[in-house]
């Protein structure tokens, strides 16, 4: 045996028989592994396609009794079993909002710090950071929101707020009333932290795809960092930052714990964005457990519908972009 | 399928003989398709038992695609296929039905780049004989210590085979790779220009193994280096722009070649 | 001679005051950026720390009024994070298997990738929802087991992307090598590309671990929550993030105490997680 083994080359016909034979038996463990992993990544499909059809299912009774005016309804009142989802969503839609206008161009300028200006020994250590900050979960972001900033907004910032622009015409409508600390600006600029960095990060990544001839091309002309940025970088990465900037939206529109500690939980709609109000996710949250009546469950499944439509189609954009952009590199 | 579809080019079986050598590879009007893109185009030769045979050609010319054909490692990638006849013995590679497995241990192949893998020195070759074969420890120990004494490395790596075996040098990693394809014991060894990583000292080294191996395989080498086909192979093959322009003996290669091109390219005209 | 030069204009003047002005920009953006962190770590690690006792892991959550600590909770988080591994892990590390091995020029994967990265960001509250449908109204009572599925849901897209991810930075060439010795497709997988991509796969575990173990939404209306010590899993079952929520949206002093504790606990958890994460990914790339 041992003179077969140290001869090397030759190989019997049996021993030729025996691995055909080892091999048969190989291909069928790997046929079942192809289809094991096939399934697998099929159930990611499967995961997305039961969300939906529970969510739909879920919300039918809700659908069947309001129709169409569920999502223009104002109404949320669960004595009289009336429901409408306006209230939810214009509070969704303006936390968001309010998240957007501070948190994309601050992340923005942070991208462009860290990709232009930032020494190099100091770019992962504040790129480590600002992925901490994503890392950190959303309950902490309310707890937090709730005890040191909304008593810190209440204090300082709302009431200085409402003197300064108490009297401005259109801006005295949003900041009228009292400085409750809680309320649609405080979950918007909660939220305007959260996103930060996910569209610091997203930006920081595109700008860094920008072709290294580009920029230099550009400041071969004798352009300014600011100037590069600005015609260079900017236009060339556009889709890319659009699709961060929407990514950071999905998460801003979907975003439960921290909104639901902060925002008040009041089903109306304010002109003034320091009342309280409520947003899909915080609604859901606050109440799902306490639902009695079909209904009323179902109207809540239906807004979780609604916000899911709502952040498909904003995530399902963003992808698209980033993909774009993706392509238009050659990665 | 109708047979009569297409027509099979007799390919003389019986004479499979040049000066009495036994034919182990041959390959007939061999066609092949990135997409459609035809990177090779009717190549016809053969590997010789006992023999080395080089591919050379600038490069783009398709001799790493040829080689890639022998085993049937395009399979692993969509959108390329092969058409003509490629033999082994008797068993068609090129066959749908043919067992890739049982080929590729058939045909084994060492790679441009070192790639041990991700393992100690031993696993790296006792993972393939296992496979195969249930051995026992002794056996399994002496299979591996023959494996690499057929490479030239035993005397360098036996203090240490449970050492990562990415922590070799280049041209002992490209040796630890060689004794790898040894150990599941192949017929034919096919050699990617297996020297173009590595320095001078251990390009001679590898030179002088392939010149062990080819007694007892079958061996194909495809390189860029004129010098490095001269030394080593026994019959030449030049490829250009997915033509086989030319393929006979290495001394009547380099000496007096038929063709203009092949004259230009080993003169270092072009390429 | 006229000298036209671009250093003393006027225009070059304000191209550069504008400039210095933007960068001024930029650097304040960063520092407002990071002054979030360091606020919300000194808030916690001030609020925190004072309440963090050995009774904090030794006691049970107490009525209001009283001390007590969060074993119950931590060892429901504890428990649903590790059920939720156990699914989520495997299904994702196959399906990133399949993109990246067997499907990585199919179509299916084509699809499969764009709606696993919408998973990714889908809003949690929703995958709750869904656990919510499809077991808790099924089986007629909040479950440990509906938390944990819950859970599992979210740990899928996060293994599923980084397993993919890591299993394409394995070059083509290992996979060539395994194959010329005449490995089969499944042990080429599992016993090399698996093996060159070990370290970043653990890293999308960690990931996940740091994900699902902070989330609370998906958790309020599957699991629920649970005053007592209860390691049945077909009832409901305390978890960390949700007596956190209840205990801080409550007006008792002892309760909000220990909010801050338990969000310390977490806060710290998730950070020592994503710190090895990357540290085991940075020991990859210089090896």
């Amino acid at each position: 045996m041992v003179d077969v083994a140290l001869q090397g080359s030759a190989i019997s016909v049996a021993e030729q028989v025996d691995r055909a034979k080892v091999l048969r038996r190989l291909r069928f463990g790997d046929a079942a592994f192809r289809n094991l992993t096939r399934a697998a990544a099929m159930a990611v499909l499967v995961i997305l396609g039961g969300i939906i059809i529970s969510l739909v299912y879920g919300s039918l009774p809700a659908l069947r009794t309001f129709g169409f005016s569920f999502l223009y309804v104002e109404t949320w009142n669960p004595v009289t079993e009336k429901f409408g989802a306006i209230a939810p969503m214009y509070g969704t839609v303006v936390t968001s909002i309010i998240a957007m206008l501070i948190a994309v161009p601050v992340g923005l300028f942070i991208a462009l710090f860290l990709t232009e200006l930032c020494p190099m020994w100091l770019r992962r250590p504040i790129g480590i950071a600002i992925e901490l900050l994503a890392g950190i979960p959303s309950i902490i972001y309310g707890i937090w929101g709730l005890f040191v900033f909304a008593p810190f907004l209440q204090q300082y910032v709302q009431p200085f707020l409402i003197t300064v622009f108490g009297h401005v015409p259109v801006l005295s409508t949003l900041f009228e009333g009292p400085p409750y600390g809680i309320g649609i600006l405080t979950a918007g600029l909660i939220l305007a932290i959260m996103v930060l960095p996910f569209i610091t990060s997203i930006s920081r990544d595109v700008f860094e795809a920008v072709p290294p001839v580009l920029k230099e091309a550009a400041y071969g002309l004798g352009g300014t960092t600011w100037e590069v940025a600005r015609f260079v970088v900017l236009p060339f990465t556009r889709v890319g930052v659009i699709g961060g900037v929407m990514l950071g939206l999905g998460r801003a529109l979907g975003e439960t714990m921290a909104v639901t500690f902060v925002i008040g939980n009041a089903h109306r709609i304010s002109g003034s964005i320091l009342a309280p109000g409520t947003t899909i996710s915080a609604t859901i949250a606050n109440e799902f457990t306490e639902a009695v009546g079909d209904l009323y469950t179902s109207s809540l499944i239906a807004l979780g519908l609604i916000l899911f439509v709502i952040t498909f189609i904003v995530l399902a954009l963003a992808r698209l972009m980033l993909m774009r952009l993706n392509a238009r590199i050659g990665v | 399928m109708s047979v009569a579809s297409f027509t099979v080019p007799t390919v003389t079986h019986a004479a499979t003989s040049i000066d009495g050598l036994l034919e182990k590879v041959s390959i007939r009007n061999l066609d092949f398709f990135y997409g459609d893109n035809r990177a090779l185009k009717n190549i016809n030769c053969s590997l010789y038992q006992g023999k080395v045979t080089a591919f050379i050609g600038p490069s783009g010319c398709g001799k790493s695609t040829l080689l890639r054909i022998l085993n049937r490692m395009y399979d692993l990638y969509p959108n390329q296929r092969a058409t003509g006849h490629v033999q082994l013995d008797d068993e068609d590679i090129l066959s749908p039905s043919q067992d890739l497995n049982l080929l590729r241990a058939k045909v084994g192949m060492v790679f441009q780049k070192p790639t041990p893998f991700p393992m100690t020195i031993f696993e790296n070759i006792a993972f393939g004989i296992r496979l195969y074969e249930r051995l026992s420890k002794s056996d399994l120990e002496s299979r591996v210590q023959h494996a690499l004494q057929r490479a030239a490395l035993w005397e360098e790596v036996k203090d240490k085979l449970n050492a990562n075996g990415l922590s070799l040098s280049g041209g002992q990693q490209q040796r630890l790779c060689i004794a790898r394809t040894v150990a599941v014991r192949p017929e034919v060894i096919l050699f990617d220009e297996p020297c173009s990583a590595l320095d001078p000292i251990s390009t001679a080294k590898i030179e002088e193994l392939i010149d062990e191996l080819k007694d007892d395989y079958t061996i194909a080498i495809v390189t860029h280096n004129m010098q490095q086909a001269a030394r080593v192979s026994d019959f030449t093959a030049f490829m250009y722009l997915g033509e086989l322009v030319e393929y006979g003996e290495t001394t009547h290669m380099f000496t007096t070649p038929n063709d203009r091109r092949t004259q230009d390219y080993i003169t270092g005209r072009f390429g | 001679m006229v000298m036209i030069s671009g250093a003393s204009s006027p225009l070059y003047a304000k191209r550069r005051r504008r400039n210095i002005f933007t960068m001024g920009l930029s650097f304040v953006a960063t520092g407002f950026g990071l002054s979030w962190l360091v606020l919300i770590l000194a808030v916690l690690l001030w609020n925190g720390f004072s309440g963090l006792s050995l009774a904090v892991f030794t006691e049970m959550t107490p009525p209001p009024g009283a001390a007590g600590g969060l074993l119950n909770p931590i060892i429901g988080s504890l428990v649903m994070t590790a059920i939720a591994v156990a699914i989520g892990t495997p299904i994702g590390m196959l399906a990133g298997t399949y993109m990246a091995e067997y499907g990585r020029y199919d179509k299916l994967t084509y699809v499969v990738r764009f709606i696993n990265d919408i998973l990714l960001s889908a809003p949690s509250i929703v995958v709750g929802l869904f656990i919510y449908e499809i077991m808790v109204a099924q089986m007629g009572h909040f479950s440990g087991w509906a938390g944990a599925v819950s859970l599992a849901v979210i740990v899928v897209p996060v293994v599923v992307r980084t397993t993919e991810d890591m299993l394409t930075l394995v070059p083509d060439t290992l996979r060539e090598a395994a194959a010329s010795i005449g490995l089969p497709r499944a042990l080429m997988i599992t016993k090399v590309a698996y093996r060159a991509a070990r370290a970043g796969m653990i890293t999308g575990v960690l990931l996940a671990v740091a994900r699902i173990s902070g989330e609370t939404a998906p958790l309020l209306f599957t699991a629920l929550n649970n005053q007592f010590w209860s390691t049945n899993l077909n009832a409901p079952v305390a978890s960390l993030p949700v007596v956190i929520f209840q205990f801080a949206l409550s007006p008792y002093k002892d309760w909000q105490k220990l909010a801050w504790t338990g969000a310390l606990i977490i806060t710290l958890a998730v950070l020592a997680l994503s710190i090895i994460a990357r540290l085991l990914t940075a020991q990859r790339k210089s090896s």
